[in-house]
């Protein structure tokens, strides 16, 4: 602009100067000699209206120009005007962050983003790049750096990026970060400008889905997905099958893809199902069964085989998910167990019959022991000798009848878990006991003392409960202690759901600390008494436990004993 | 006093148990015995051979019968005497299970057959003698 004015002066000068000259050269002849003064004024003015007319036309034509500059000038600012409204209005409608980098001088600018998205406040917010750097995550920093200093070097020709940021609280937010490159003149990187997209909840869904679908790649179930079947009778398609499904079945998922399920599902094993199957297809019901079927290879294996209807966000059916699971081991274990409770049973009923015949075998002689010794009562014996021999004889047998008879009880209480069971008043029990125990009751006059809770009514076997009572009222008295009058102390009462029968004495004792384990075992003796065989407490706990109750003792030696029973109502 | 009763044992103990039991308590005039169930089928057959075409009058009233015997045992016995060419012969007849056993299915089972009117454990007492008289 400066040449131009100068050229236009010089122009001017030299034009001004030649026209003086030229006036002059003119003039000279109109006005020689004594015109001097009217010459040199003409000339002046002459001069003077030129220049005035080219000045004016020069000006004139200098305005024109500059109102058009002016014009366009006025016209480019209300364009960057609207352009920076428009980029204000995009910044603020955006949920992108936006910064803006002067490469050369490290000046680094944030849009409004930076204190909505990461929490930052204003005069927190740095003008360095560096701020931008330090708030990356370090497991991602080196990476992204790389990728963005390439750029810069203009050796990529775009960048986008996801790394971690840090908000203002210290956590992280994933960003998605897409920046372009402003170069002067000569190609260089000057300016550099990025919009950050928080993409946390993306990277949060996409983490979880990722983590749902190891689900389906990584179980051992076989997980199948079908189409919906398009009309009522196709069997519908295969779309996709996880890795456990060819581990299981043998075929590939390429095999399969697009077929019918029925290329896996053997007709053989499926039979017995179709119609139920068929029928939940229809239905879009799910539905479930255990087959045996058949890998590619032929080789058998049970499956737990279910299939569920899914729809999509229309609530339409819109495919079906089939789960199938090996059960081969589970049925192997299943067989296992039901072939070893057959031999048990089997066992069980030997031993049973082996126990019946034995007793069987070992009464019938007995018996007739027992009748012929009634026979000979009748008979007068004269022999002293022979009599005390007789004597012997019937004890011993009397003692082996009873021992037997014993047995045989247990041998049938232990046949009958599921014994009879019968409402039955505690009362009548004891009155059918006292009738039995007369003799020994008169014999040996214990100090009886009853307290029965009026209406226990047990749901027991009455037989069982007569024979407990019976055998502890017994026991009472044989083992009662020389020193001191028996005293026998019998309490029924409710418990909650319990009803306990307590039965106390101040017999002999047992020796609860060596005896603790062996009290009510088969033929355990504490006393050396004549008549004890070791079966009475043995077959009370049998009694007890067979109509589902508990027992429990508390002794000490020359205080006393006291059992307790426990009935559950 | 009962005419005549019959003692199926396989054991000759208890046969001569019971016939001095019976002898004792005077239960019956005339004691026949049988080993087995087959030897007891074979006496009835006798008797109706004796009797052919005539109706049977002195059978036995009481059947003691022991269960577990050689050749035929006690239930093999009752099928067979419950059928058509036995039962309907010896109408009076009853049978009295005795015997040592203590399977509980035995009991029940001596209750399907109508003839059988107990079923006792040994050994033959006269005590259930006279119980046993007031039946007859």
């Amino acid at each position: 602009m400066k040449n131009k004015v100068n050229k236009i002066s010089l122009i001017f000068v030299i034009f001004l100067m030649f026209l003086a000259i030229l006036s002059h050269k003119l003039l000279i002849h109109f006005f020689t000699g004594n015109n001097y003064q009217t010459y040199s004024l003409s000339a002046n003015l002459t001069i003077i209206l030129i220049s005035g007319i080219i000045f004016n036309y020069i000006i004139s034509k200098n305005n024109i120009r500059s109102n058009k500059i002016f014009e366009k000038l006025r016209q480019n600012n209300e364009e960057i005007k609207a352009s920076n409204e428009r980029y204000d209005i995009v910044a603020k409608a955006t949920s992108d962050t936006i910064w803006d980098w002067q490469i050369l001088n490290d000046d680094f600018i944030w849009n409004k983003g930076i204190q909505g998205v990461f929490g930052y406040k204003k005069e927190d917010v740095g003008e360095t790049s560096k701020w931008w750097f330090d708030r990356i995550h370090p497991e991602d920093s080196i990476k992204m750096s790389i990728k963005l200093y390439s750029f810069i070097e203009q050796k990529t020709e775009k960048w986008q990026d996801e790394y971690r940021f840090k908000c203002a609280d210290g956590s992280y937010k994933y960003v998605f970060d897409r920046g372009f490159l402003v170069k002067d003149d000569y190609g260089n990187a000057i300016r550099m400008i990025g919009a950050i997209q928080d993409i946390t909840k993306q990277k949060e869904e996409e983490q979880r889905l990722k983590l749902l679908e190891t689900v389906i790649t990584q179980t051992k179930d076989s997980v199948i997905i079908t189409e919906a079947e398009r009309s009522n009778r196709a069997i519908p398609k295969i779309v996709f099958v996880n890795p456990a499904f060819s581990e299981m079945t043998g075929f590939e998922a390429s095999e399969v893809i697009g077929k019918s399920p029925t290329i896996f599902m053997g007709r053989r094993s499926v039979k017995n199902e179709i119609s139920k199957l068929s029928k939940a297809l229809r239905r879009k019901e799910e539905f479930k069964f255990e087959t045996l079927n058949h890998r590619k290879d032929g080789g058998e294996y049970w499956v737990n085989f279910s299939m569920i209807p899914i729809t999509n966000k229309e609530g339409e059916h819109s495919h079906w998910i089939s789960i199938q699971r090996d059960i081969s081991e589970e049925k192997k274990q299943e067989k296992e167990k039901e072939q070893l409770i057959r031999e048990l049973t089997q066992n069980n009923k030997d031993l049973k019959q082996f126990s019946y015949i034995t007793s069987h075998n070992l009464r019938a002689p007995l018996s007739n022991l027992t009748g012929l010794l009634n026979l000979m009562q009748d008979i007068p014996v004269e022999s002293p000798e022979l009599k005390e021999i007789l004597n012997g004889f019937s004890t011993s047998t009397h003692l082996l009848n009873e021992t037997i008879n014993d047995l045989v009880k247990v041998v049938i209480i232990k046949d009958n878990p599921s014994i009879q069971k019968e409402e039955v008043l505690i009362k009548d029990v004891f009155e059918n006991v006292f009738n039995q125990l007369t003799f020994l009751i008169s014999l040996h006059k214990p100090i009886l003392k009853i307290e029965l809770e009026k209406v226990t009514i047990l749901n027991i076997n009455k037989a069982y409960l007569e024979s407990i009572l019976l055998n502890l009222f017994t026991n009472a008295i044989k083992y009662r202690s020389p020193k001191r009058t028996l005293r026998i102390f019998v309490s029924s009462k409710e418990a909650g759901e319990n009803i306990v029968l307590t039965f106390k004495d101040n017999g002999i004792g047992i020796d609860l600390e060596r005896n603790k384990d062996k009290i009510f075992g088969l033929y355990q003796r504490f006393h050396n008494y004549p008549d004890s065989k070791g079966l009475g407490l043995y077959l009370v706990k049998s009694q007890v436990e067979t109509m589902g109750g508990s027992i429990s003792v508390e002794s000490e030696v020359d205080k006393g004993t006291t059992f307790t029973i426990t009935f559950k109502k | 006093m009962l005419d005549l009763i019959l003692c199926v044992d396989d054991d000759p103990i208890t046969l001569m148990l019971c016939k001095m039991v019976i002898a004792k308590s005077a239960f019956a005039k005339e004691i026949v015995t049988a080993q087995n169930g087959e030897e007891a089928i074979n006496y009835f057959d006798e008797l109706k051979l004796n009797n052919l075409g005539a109706d049977i009058t002195k059978y036995p009233a009481l059947i003691f019968l022991d269960l577990n015997m050689p050749v035929m045992g006690g239930w093999e016995f009752l099928d067979h005497f419950s059928q058509v060419s036995y039962a309907p012969l010896f109408p009076k007849t009853k049978v009295l299970v005795l015997s040592s056993t203590i399977d509980p299915k035995d009991i029940e089972k001596s209750k399907t057959y109508p003839m059988v009117i107990d079923f006792l454990s040994k050994p033959i007492t006269k005590e259930m003698l006279n119980d046993l008289r007031s039946m007859f």
